[in-house]
Protein backbone atom coordinates (compact mmCIF):
# COMPACT_ATOMS: atom_id res chain seq x y z
CA UNK A 1 0.00 0.00 0.00
CA UNK A 2 2.60 2.81 1.00
CA UNK A 3 5.05 1.42 -2.13
CA UNK A 4 2.22 2.08 -4.03
CA UNK A 5 1.22 5.52 -2.60
CA UNK A 6 4.40 6.17 -3.33
CA UNK A 7 4.90 5.70 -6.75
CA UNK A 8 1.83 7.27 -7.46
CA UNK A 9 3.00 10.57 -6.04
CA UNK A 10 5.98 10.15 -7.62
CA UNK A 11 4.27 10.07 -10.97
CA UNK A 12 1.80 12.54 -10.42
CA UNK A 13 4.99 14.93 -9.20
CA UNK A 14 6.49 13.92 -12.77
CA UNK A 15 3.06 14.28 -14.77
CA UNK A 16 2.50 17.74 -13.27
CA UNK A 17 6.25 18.38 -13.98
CA UNK A 18 5.85 18.11 -17.62
CA UNK A 19 2.50 19.15 -18.48
CA UNK A 20 2.76 22.27 -16.69
CA UNK A 21 6.41 22.60 -18.43
CA UNK A 22 6.38 26.71 -18.58
CA UNK A 23 5.57 26.99 -14.65
CA UNK A 24 8.19 24.18 -14.03
CA UNK A 25 10.77 25.89 -16.29
CA UNK A 26 9.88 28.93 -14.75
CA UNK A 27 10.42 28.07 -11.33
CA UNK A 28 13.72 26.28 -12.65
CA UNK A 29 14.49 29.47 -13.95
CA UNK A 30 14.58 31.36 -10.72
CA UNK A 31 16.24 28.66 -8.74
CA UNK A 32 19.30 29.24 -11.34
CA UNK A 33 19.04 32.71 -10.72
CA UNK A 34 19.13 32.44 -6.89
CA UNK A 35 22.07 30.14 -6.85
CA UNK A 36 24.15 32.79 -9.07
CA UNK A 37 23.79 34.81 -6.54
CA UNK A 38 24.61 32.10 -4.01
CA UNK A 39 27.28 31.28 -5.46
CA UNK A 40 28.66 34.52 -6.77
CA UNK A 41 28.40 35.79 -3.03
CA UNK A 42 30.35 32.51 -1.95
CA UNK A 43 33.09 32.96 -4.16
CA UNK A 44 33.57 36.92 -3.57
CA UNK A 45 33.99 36.11 -0.30
CA UNK A 46 36.62 33.58 -0.92
CA UNK A 47 38.19 35.75 -3.41
CA UNK A 48 38.11 39.04 -0.55
CA UNK A 49 39.88 36.71 1.94
CA UNK A 50 42.52 35.00 0.01
CA UNK A 51 43.48 39.22 -1.23
CA UNK A 52 43.54 39.86 2.10
CA UNK A 53 46.11 36.89 2.74
CA UNK A 54 47.77 37.82 -0.33
CA UNK A 55 48.11 41.67 0.89
CA UNK A 56 49.02 40.32 4.48
CA UNK A 57 51.81 38.14 3.06
CA UNK A 58 53.24 41.17 1.23
CA UNK A 59 54.23 43.32 4.54
CA UNK A 60 57.10 42.81 6.52
CA UNK A 61 59.47 44.76 8.53
CA UNK A 62 62.95 45.44 7.03
CA UNK A 63 66.06 45.56 9.04
CA UNK A 64 68.97 47.59 7.00
CA UNK A 65 72.51 47.28 8.25
CA UNK A 66 75.54 49.80 7.36
CA UNK A 67 77.98 47.77 4.61
CA UNK A 68 80.39 47.31 7.19
CA UNK A 69 79.09 45.35 9.58
CA UNK A 70 80.41 41.31 9.78
CA UNK A 71 78.01 38.65 7.97
CA UNK A 72 78.70 36.42 11.33
CA UNK A 73 76.59 39.36 13.09
CA UNK A 74 73.97 39.79 11.15
CA UNK A 75 73.33 35.62 11.01
CA UNK A 76 73.30 35.68 14.98
CA UNK A 77 70.94 38.43 14.59
CA UNK A 78 69.04 36.31 11.86
CA UNK A 79 68.94 33.51 14.25
CA UNK A 80 68.02 35.20 17.59
CA UNK A 81 65.04 36.97 15.47
CA UNK A 82 63.99 33.70 14.32
CA UNK A 83 63.84 32.45 17.61
CA UNK A 84 60.66 34.80 18.66
CA UNK A 85 57.15 32.79 19.10
CA UNK A 86 55.35 35.90 16.77
CA UNK A 87 57.96 35.50 13.61
CA UNK A 88 57.03 33.00 10.61
CA UNK A 89 60.29 33.55 8.42
CA UNK A 90 63.51 35.55 8.56
CA UNK A 91 65.49 36.26 5.25
CA UNK A 92 68.93 37.49 4.78
CA UNK A 93 69.65 39.30 1.92
CA UNK A 94 73.00 40.13 1.40
CA UNK A 95 75.02 43.59 0.05
CA UNK A 96 75.20 42.05 -3.02
CA UNK A 97 71.56 40.95 -3.55
CA UNK A 98 70.44 44.36 -1.56
CA UNK A 99 72.14 46.60 -4.47
CA UNK A 100 70.82 43.78 -7.43
CA UNK A 101 67.31 44.34 -5.83
CA UNK A 102 67.38 48.00 -5.67
CA UNK A 103 68.72 48.90 -9.12
CA UNK A 104 65.92 46.24 -10.13
CA UNK A 105 63.65 48.15 -8.16
CA UNK A 106 64.81 51.96 -9.63
CA UNK A 107 65.77 50.51 -13.43
CA UNK A 108 63.83 53.37 -15.50
CA UNK A 109 65.49 56.55 -13.03
CA UNK A 110 67.96 57.72 -14.82
CA UNK A 111 69.30 59.74 -11.92
CA UNK A 112 69.90 56.76 -9.53
CA UNK A 113 71.41 54.66 -12.01
CA UNK A 114 74.16 57.34 -12.93
CA UNK A 115 74.46 57.84 -9.05
CA UNK A 116 75.57 54.39 -8.42
CA UNK A 117 77.71 54.10 -11.28
CA UNK A 118 80.10 56.87 -10.31
CA UNK A 119 80.36 54.93 -7.21
CA UNK A 120 83.09 52.70 -6.82
CA UNK A 121 81.71 50.58 -3.95
CA UNK A 122 78.91 48.90 -3.13
CA UNK A 123 76.54 51.32 -1.04
CA UNK A 124 74.46 49.09 0.91
CA UNK A 125 74.31 46.50 3.16
CA UNK A 126 72.60 43.35 4.12
CA UNK A 127 68.99 43.19 4.89
CA UNK A 128 66.80 41.25 7.05
CA UNK A 129 63.67 40.89 6.13
CA UNK A 130 61.11 39.49 8.81
CA UNK A 131 57.67 38.03 8.65
CA UNK A 132 54.90 37.84 11.28
CA UNK A 133 52.66 34.97 11.97
CA UNK A 134 50.04 37.37 11.51
CA UNK A 135 49.86 41.28 10.40
CA UNK A 136 49.33 41.93 14.07
CA UNK A 137 51.93 40.95 15.65
CA UNK A 138 54.31 43.41 13.79
CA UNK A 139 54.16 45.96 16.89
CA UNK A 140 55.21 43.28 19.24
CA UNK A 141 57.96 42.22 17.16
CA UNK A 142 58.89 45.58 17.31
CA UNK A 143 59.04 46.02 20.81
CA UNK A 144 61.10 42.73 20.88
CA UNK A 145 64.27 43.81 18.74
CA UNK A 146 64.34 47.16 20.66
CA UNK A 147 64.23 45.20 24.17
CA UNK A 148 66.89 43.11 22.57
CA UNK A 149 68.63 45.71 21.46
CA UNK A 150 69.38 44.37 18.11
CA UNK A 151 67.95 47.53 16.22
CA UNK A 152 71.16 49.31 17.85
CA UNK A 153 73.24 47.44 14.87
CA UNK A 154 70.95 48.57 11.86
CA UNK A 155 70.91 51.26 10.65
CA UNK A 156 67.08 51.54 9.42
CA UNK A 157 64.03 49.87 10.54
CA UNK A 158 61.86 50.19 7.75
CA UNK A 159 58.46 49.33 9.47
CA UNK A 160 57.07 52.69 10.09
CA UNK A 161 56.17 53.49 6.71
CA UNK A 162 54.06 50.00 6.38
CA UNK A 163 52.56 50.44 9.51
CA UNK A 164 50.01 52.75 8.32
CA UNK A 165 49.29 50.54 5.71
CA UNK A 166 49.28 47.36 7.85
CA UNK A 167 46.80 49.14 10.00
CA UNK A 168 44.45 50.33 7.13
CA UNK A 169 44.36 47.28 5.91
CA UNK A 170 43.68 45.40 9.07
CA UNK A 171 40.85 47.64 9.32
CA UNK A 172 39.47 47.84 5.58
CA UNK A 173 39.50 44.11 5.67
CA UNK A 174 37.81 43.18 8.60
CA UNK A 175 35.20 46.55 7.40
CA UNK A 176 34.95 44.34 4.11
CA UNK A 177 34.27 41.06 5.85
CA UNK A 178 31.52 42.55 7.77
CA UNK A 179 30.05 44.06 5.07
CA UNK A 180 30.31 40.92 2.75
CA UNK A 181 28.27 39.51 5.60
CA UNK A 182 25.55 41.54 5.86
CA UNK A 183 25.18 41.74 1.99
CA UNK A 184 25.49 38.10 1.63
CA UNK A 185 22.85 37.52 4.34
CA UNK A 186 20.43 39.97 2.63
CA UNK A 187 21.33 38.61 -0.85
CA UNK A 188 20.02 35.34 0.74
CA UNK A 189 16.94 36.75 1.92
CA UNK A 190 16.16 38.03 -1.17
CA UNK A 191 16.61 35.01 -2.93
CA UNK A 192 15.05 32.75 -0.36
CA UNK A 193 11.71 34.87 -0.93
CA UNK A 194 12.16 34.69 -4.51
CA UNK A 195 11.97 30.97 -4.76
CA UNK A 196 9.32 30.69 -1.68
CA UNK A 197 7.10 33.02 -3.62
CA UNK A 198 7.49 31.17 -7.18
CA UNK A 199 6.43 28.40 -5.19
CA UNK A 200 3.74 30.01 -3.83
CA UNK A 201 2.90 30.82 -6.90
CA UNK A 202 2.67 27.60 -8.71
CA UNK A 203 1.17 26.12 -5.99
CA UNK A 204 -1.72 28.77 -6.80
CA UNK A 205 -2.26 28.00 -9.65
CA UNK A 206 -3.10 24.27 -8.83
CA UNK A 207 -6.05 25.45 -6.30
CA UNK A 208 -8.91 24.04 -8.42
CA UNK A 209 -7.33 20.63 -8.95
CA UNK A 210 -6.12 20.70 -5.15
CA UNK A 211 -9.82 21.54 -4.56
CA UNK A 212 -10.90 18.85 -7.25
CA UNK A 213 -8.94 16.40 -5.34
CA UNK A 214 -10.11 16.65 -1.90
CA UNK A 215 -13.96 16.75 -3.33
CA UNK A 216 -13.17 13.45 -4.97
CA UNK A 217 -11.92 11.88 -1.47
CA UNK A 218 -8.28 12.34 -1.56
CA UNK A 219 -6.44 12.53 1.69
CA UNK A 220 -4.46 15.57 2.53
CA UNK A 221 -0.98 13.67 2.51
CA UNK A 222 -2.14 12.79 -1.22
CA UNK A 223 -2.45 16.07 -2.10
CA UNK A 224 0.07 17.93 -0.65
CA UNK A 225 3.17 14.89 -1.08
CA UNK A 226 3.39 15.18 -4.95
CA UNK A 227 3.24 19.04 -5.03
CA UNK A 228 6.50 18.60 -2.65
CA UNK A 229 8.02 15.94 -4.58
CA UNK A 230 7.60 18.25 -7.41
CA UNK A 231 9.34 21.33 -5.12
CA UNK A 232 12.24 19.03 -4.57
CA UNK A 233 12.21 18.17 -8.25
CA UNK A 234 12.56 21.68 -9.00
CA UNK A 235 15.81 22.40 -6.78
CA UNK A 236 17.39 19.43 -8.10
CA UNK A 237 17.30 20.20 -11.46
CA UNK A 238 17.72 23.73 -10.79
CA UNK A 239 20.92 22.84 -9.04
CA UNK A 240 22.03 20.36 -11.80
CA UNK A 241 21.30 23.21 -14.76
CA UNK A 242 23.14 25.98 -12.53
CA UNK A 243 26.17 23.95 -12.62
CA UNK A 244 26.51 22.96 -15.53
CA UNK A 245 25.79 26.69 -16.46
CA UNK A 246 28.26 27.88 -13.59
CA UNK A 247 31.14 25.12 -15.06
CA UNK A 248 31.07 26.16 -18.66
CA UNK A 249 30.63 29.72 -18.12
CA UNK A 250 33.57 29.95 -15.20
CA UNK A 251 35.94 27.71 -18.24
CA UNK A 252 35.40 30.61 -20.57
CA UNK A 253 35.88 33.25 -18.65
CA UNK A 254 39.00 31.97 -16.71
CA UNK A 255 41.50 32.68 -18.60
CA UNK A 256 40.90 36.49 -18.70
CA UNK A 257 40.05 36.41 -14.64
CA UNK A 258 43.55 34.46 -13.74
CA UNK A 259 45.91 37.54 -15.77
CA UNK A 260 43.32 39.68 -13.63
CA UNK A 261 43.62 37.78 -10.22
CA UNK A 262 47.16 36.84 -10.87
CA UNK A 263 48.36 38.91 -8.08
CA UNK A 264 46.52 37.45 -5.62
CA UNK A 265 46.71 34.15 -6.55
CA UNK A 266 42.92 33.13 -6.79
CA UNK A 267 41.92 30.56 -9.01
CA UNK A 268 38.14 30.47 -9.36
CA UNK A 269 38.06 27.60 -10.64
CA UNK A 270 40.57 25.71 -8.07
CA UNK A 271 38.71 26.67 -5.66
CA UNK A 272 34.83 25.57 -7.05
CA UNK A 273 36.74 22.13 -7.35
CA UNK A 274 38.39 21.95 -3.99
CA UNK A 275 34.77 22.75 -2.34
CA UNK A 276 32.56 21.51 -4.88
CA UNK A 277 31.02 18.68 -2.67
CA UNK A 278 30.49 21.36 0.24
CA UNK A 279 29.02 24.21 -2.10
CA UNK A 280 26.71 21.81 -4.16
CA UNK A 281 25.46 19.84 -1.15
CA UNK A 282 24.82 23.20 1.04
CA UNK A 283 22.90 24.72 -2.00
CA UNK A 284 20.86 21.47 -3.26
CA UNK A 285 20.09 21.07 0.41
CA UNK A 286 19.10 24.31 0.93
CA UNK A 287 16.93 24.19 -2.23
CA UNK A 288 15.35 21.22 -1.59
CA UNK A 289 14.75 22.43 2.22
CA UNK A 290 13.19 25.59 1.08
CA UNK A 291 10.92 24.37 -1.94
CA UNK A 292 9.21 21.61 0.37
CA UNK A 293 8.76 24.08 3.53
CA UNK A 294 7.21 26.86 0.55
CA UNK A 295 5.25 24.44 -1.14
CA UNK A 296 4.15 22.88 2.83
CA UNK A 297 3.48 26.05 3.56
CA UNK A 298 1.40 27.31 0.34
CA UNK A 299 -0.86 24.26 -0.02
CA UNK A 300 -1.92 24.15 3.40
CA UNK A 301 -3.94 27.07 3.08
CA UNK A 302 -5.74 24.91 0.27
CA UNK A 303 -6.27 22.05 2.03
CA UNK A 304 -8.63 23.09 4.72
CA UNK A 305 -11.94 22.74 3.03
CA UNK B 1 -30.39 6.94 3.17
CA UNK B 2 -29.66 10.53 3.37
CA UNK B 3 -31.62 12.50 6.15
CA UNK B 4 -31.74 15.85 7.30
CA UNK B 5 -32.85 17.08 10.67
CA UNK B 6 -33.84 20.53 11.07
CA UNK B 7 -30.40 21.66 9.51
CA UNK B 8 -30.03 25.13 9.81
CA UNK B 9 -26.57 26.52 7.79
CA UNK B 10 -25.62 30.34 8.97
CA UNK B 11 -22.93 32.31 6.67
CA UNK B 12 -21.86 35.42 8.73
CA UNK B 13 -22.93 37.87 9.04
CA UNK B 14 -26.73 36.53 9.10
CA UNK B 15 -27.69 35.04 5.96
CA UNK B 16 -29.88 31.63 6.79
CA UNK B 17 -28.43 29.39 3.74
CA UNK B 18 -30.65 26.73 5.49
CA UNK B 19 -33.51 26.96 7.37
CA UNK B 20 -34.61 24.04 9.89
CA UNK B 21 -34.60 21.95 6.91
CA UNK B 22 -36.04 18.65 7.58
CA UNK B 23 -36.09 15.80 4.49
CA UNK B 24 -35.62 12.08 4.35
CA UNK B 25 -34.53 10.22 1.28
CA UNK B 26 -34.90 6.49 1.14
CA UNK B 27 -32.83 4.02 -0.76
CA UNK B 28 -32.91 3.49 -4.48
CA UNK B 29 -35.26 6.60 -4.38
CA UNK B 30 -34.54 9.69 -7.43
CA UNK B 31 -35.26 12.71 -5.90
CA UNK B 32 -35.30 16.04 -7.16
CA UNK B 33 -34.02 18.96 -5.04
CA UNK B 34 -35.54 22.20 -6.68
CA UNK B 35 -35.70 26.13 -6.36
CA UNK B 36 -34.62 29.61 -7.51
CA UNK B 37 -30.99 30.58 -7.01
CA UNK B 38 -29.59 31.17 -3.74
CA UNK B 39 -32.08 29.28 -1.73
CA UNK B 40 -29.98 26.55 -0.44
CA UNK B 41 -29.81 24.03 -2.93
CA UNK B 42 -26.13 23.89 -3.00
CA UNK B 43 -25.16 24.37 0.59
CA UNK B 44 -27.22 21.38 1.09
CA UNK B 45 -24.94 19.31 -1.25
CA UNK B 46 -21.91 21.14 0.58
CA UNK B 47 -23.23 19.98 3.63
CA UNK B 48 -23.87 16.11 2.77
CA UNK B 49 -20.10 16.51 1.61
CA UNK B 50 -19.13 18.38 4.58
CA UNK B 51 -17.48 20.82 2.70
CA UNK B 52 -19.27 23.29 4.97
CA UNK B 53 -20.28 22.36 8.57
CA UNK B 54 -23.95 22.57 9.70
CA UNK B 55 -24.48 25.41 12.12
CA UNK B 56 -27.52 23.40 13.61
CA UNK B 57 -29.41 20.51 13.20
CA UNK B 58 -28.21 16.88 12.29
CA UNK B 59 -27.41 15.16 9.03
CA UNK B 60 -27.27 11.64 8.62
CA UNK B 61 -25.78 9.81 5.30
CA UNK B 62 -26.54 5.75 5.49
CA UNK B 63 -26.62 5.37 8.98
CA UNK B 64 -23.87 7.52 9.99
CA UNK B 65 -24.49 11.18 11.32
CA UNK B 66 -21.73 13.24 9.88
CA UNK B 67 -22.92 16.27 12.09
CA UNK B 68 -19.23 16.65 13.48
CA UNK B 69 -17.77 14.20 11.36
CA UNK B 70 -13.81 14.63 12.15
CA UNK B 71 -11.36 16.07 9.33
CA UNK B 72 -9.62 12.96 9.23
CA UNK B 73 -13.19 11.17 8.19
CA UNK B 74 -14.10 13.64 5.37
CA UNK B 75 -12.01 11.60 2.48
CA UNK B 76 -14.01 8.29 3.55
CA UNK B 77 -17.53 10.22 3.70
CA UNK B 78 -16.54 11.50 0.22
CA UNK B 79 -15.35 8.16 -1.74
CA UNK B 80 -18.87 6.71 -0.47
CA UNK B 81 -20.74 9.76 -2.30
CA UNK B 82 -20.39 10.24 -6.05
CA UNK B 83 -20.70 14.06 -6.82
CA UNK B 84 -21.44 15.69 -9.89
CA UNK B 85 -20.92 19.11 -10.21
CA UNK B 86 -21.96 21.98 -12.62
CA UNK B 87 -18.46 23.13 -13.62
CA UNK B 88 -17.35 19.30 -14.13
CA UNK B 89 -14.49 19.94 -11.87
CA UNK B 90 -12.19 17.92 -13.72
CA UNK B 91 -8.44 17.99 -13.40
CA UNK B 92 -7.12 19.45 -16.54
CA UNK B 93 -4.04 18.80 -16.88
CA UNK B 94 -5.13 14.34 -16.54
CA UNK B 95 -6.62 12.44 -19.81
CA UNK B 96 -10.37 11.03 -19.41
CA UNK B 97 -8.96 7.85 -17.84
CA UNK B 98 -6.92 9.57 -15.55
CA UNK B 99 -9.30 12.02 -13.99
CA UNK B 100 -11.32 8.74 -13.58
CA UNK B 101 -8.89 6.65 -11.99
CA UNK B 102 -7.77 9.52 -10.11
CA UNK B 103 -10.68 8.58 -8.01
CA UNK B 104 -9.74 5.28 -7.11
CA UNK B 105 -6.07 6.17 -6.61
CA UNK B 106 -6.66 8.22 -3.88
CA UNK B 107 -8.32 5.49 -1.76
CA UNK B 108 -5.30 2.68 -2.28
CA UNK B 109 -7.09 0.64 -5.41
CA UNK B 110 -5.19 -1.72 -6.92
CA UNK B 111 -3.59 -1.30 -10.71
CA UNK B 112 -5.21 -3.94 -11.88
CA UNK B 113 -8.23 -2.92 -10.31
CA UNK B 114 -8.32 0.63 -11.56
CA UNK B 115 -7.37 -1.07 -14.91
CA UNK B 116 -11.04 -3.16 -15.06
CA UNK B 117 -13.25 -0.47 -13.00
CA UNK B 118 -12.39 2.74 -15.33
CA UNK B 119 -12.51 1.16 -18.90
CA UNK B 120 -16.09 -0.49 -17.44
CA UNK B 121 -17.56 3.22 -16.13
CA UNK B 122 -16.45 5.10 -19.05
CA UNK B 123 -18.62 2.55 -21.01
CA UNK B 124 -21.70 3.21 -18.71
CA UNK B 125 -21.73 6.54 -19.71
CA UNK B 126 -20.47 6.20 -22.95
CA UNK B 127 -16.77 7.26 -23.34
CA UNK B 128 -14.90 4.66 -23.62
CA UNK B 129 -13.51 5.66 -26.90
CA UNK B 130 -11.62 9.04 -25.66
CA UNK B 131 -9.92 8.07 -22.95
CA UNK B 132 -7.10 9.45 -23.73
CA UNK B 133 -8.22 12.79 -24.28
CA UNK B 134 -7.64 15.44 -21.97
CA UNK B 135 -10.70 17.35 -20.58
CA UNK B 136 -10.31 20.52 -23.32
CA UNK B 137 -10.93 18.10 -25.88
CA UNK B 138 -14.17 17.35 -25.09
CA UNK B 139 -17.26 19.12 -25.33
CA UNK B 140 -19.17 20.23 -22.28
CA UNK B 141 -21.65 17.07 -22.52
CA UNK B 142 -18.71 14.82 -22.44
CA UNK B 143 -16.88 16.87 -19.78
CA UNK B 144 -19.78 15.96 -17.36
CA UNK B 145 -20.28 12.12 -18.41
CA UNK B 146 -16.57 12.29 -16.82
CA UNK B 147 -17.37 13.70 -14.31
CA UNK B 148 -20.41 11.00 -13.57
CA UNK B 149 -17.95 8.15 -14.97
CA UNK B 150 -15.41 9.34 -11.85
CA UNK B 151 -18.53 9.42 -9.57
CA UNK B 152 -19.66 6.22 -10.05
CA UNK B 153 -16.03 4.47 -9.55
CA UNK B 154 -16.47 3.81 -6.05
CA UNK B 155 -19.84 2.22 -6.92
CA UNK B 156 -21.18 4.89 -4.16
CA UNK B 157 -25.21 3.96 -2.50
CA UNK B 158 -25.99 7.95 -3.32
CA UNK B 159 -25.32 10.10 -6.44
CA UNK B 160 -25.82 13.64 -5.63
CA UNK B 161 -25.56 15.88 -9.17
CA UNK B 162 -25.82 19.24 -8.42
CA UNK B 163 -27.27 21.35 -11.18
CA UNK B 164 -24.88 19.08 -13.94
CA UNK B 165 -27.25 20.29 -16.80
CA UNK B 166 -26.86 23.75 -15.78
CA UNK B 167 -24.05 24.34 -18.57
CA UNK B 168 -25.20 22.08 -21.31
CA UNK B 169 -27.81 22.15 -24.68
CA UNK B 170 -31.23 20.47 -24.43
CA UNK B 171 -29.64 17.49 -26.18
CA UNK B 172 -26.57 16.54 -23.91
CA UNK B 173 -28.91 17.62 -21.09
CA UNK B 174 -31.25 14.43 -22.09
CA UNK B 175 -28.26 12.31 -22.30
CA UNK B 176 -26.64 13.40 -19.16
CA UNK B 177 -30.34 12.76 -17.61
CA UNK B 178 -30.68 9.68 -19.08
CA UNK B 179 -27.35 8.31 -17.59
CA UNK B 180 -28.27 9.64 -14.07
CA UNK B 181 -31.53 7.56 -14.50
CA UNK B 182 -29.77 4.08 -15.53
CA UNK B 183 -27.85 4.79 -12.45
CA UNK B 184 -30.91 4.69 -10.39
CA UNK B 185 -31.99 1.82 -11.94
CA UNK B 186 -29.02 -0.05 -10.71
CA UNK B 187 -29.71 0.75 -7.29
CA UNK B 188 -27.94 4.02 -6.30
CA UNK B 189 -29.87 6.41 -4.46
CA UNK B 190 -29.97 9.86 -7.32
CA UNK B 191 -30.09 13.26 -5.51
CA UNK B 192 -30.67 15.65 -8.88
CA UNK B 193 -30.40 19.00 -7.75
CA UNK B 194 -31.50 21.67 -10.38
CA UNK B 195 -33.99 24.29 -11.71
CA UNK B 196 -34.78 23.13 -14.74
CA UNK B 197 -38.42 23.05 -15.01
CA UNK B 198 -38.72 20.89 -18.31
CA UNK B 199 -36.89 17.90 -16.63
CA UNK B 200 -38.72 17.81 -13.52
CA UNK B 201 -41.78 17.76 -15.15
CA UNK B 202 -41.26 15.14 -17.30
CA UNK B 203 -39.57 12.44 -14.92
CA UNK B 204 -42.52 12.68 -12.64
CA UNK B 205 -40.06 12.11 -9.90
CA UNK B 206 -40.58 13.24 -5.87
CA UNK B 207 -39.67 16.90 -5.59
CA UNK B 208 -38.16 18.92 -2.43
CA UNK B 209 -38.43 22.61 -2.98
CA UNK B 210 -36.67 25.12 -1.39
CA UNK B 211 -37.24 28.77 -0.71
CA UNK B 212 -35.08 30.99 1.15
CA UNK B 213 -33.82 28.16 3.03
CA UNK B 214 -36.86 26.47 4.09
CA UNK B 215 -38.51 23.02 2.52
CA UNK B 216 -41.45 24.39 1.51
CA UNK B 217 -43.01 21.10 -0.31
CA UNK B 218 -42.11 17.28 -0.84
CA UNK B 219 -44.07 15.64 -3.01
CA UNK B 220 -43.98 12.58 -4.14
CA UNK B 221 -44.61 12.28 -8.41
CA UNK B 222 -43.85 16.39 -7.51
CA UNK B 223 -43.70 19.09 -10.11
CA UNK B 224 -41.76 22.01 -10.41
CA UNK B 225 -44.34 24.87 -8.72
CA UNK B 226 -41.95 27.71 -8.42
Amino acid sequence: MFLLSLTRIIRFALQNFYRNIWLSLVTITIIVLTLLSLTSLIILNAGVNQTIITVKNKIDVSLYFTPNIDTETVSLIKEQIGKYATVAEVNLINATQALEKFKNAHANDSTIKEALNQLETNPLGPTLTIKAKNANLYPQILEQIKKDKLDTLAEEIDYDDNKLVIEKLSVIGQKIKKVGFIISIVFTIISLLVVFNTIRIGIYTHREEINIMKLVGAENWFVRLPFLFEGALYAFIGCLFFWLIFYLAVSLIQPFLSSFLIDINFNIMSYIWDHFIYIFGFELILMIVLNTISGFVAISKYLRT
Amino acid sequence: MIEFRNVTKIYEPNVHALNHATFHIKPGEFVFLVGQSGTGKTTAVRLLISEEKVSNGRIIVGGWDITHIRRKHIPLLRRQIGVVWQDYKLLPKKTVFENVAFALEVSGAEKERIQKIVPQVLKIVGLQDKTNRYPTQLSGGEQQRVSIARSLVHRPKILVADEPTGNLDTVNTREIIDILQKINEFGTTVLLVTHNREIVNSLKKRVITLEKGLVISDQEKGRYML
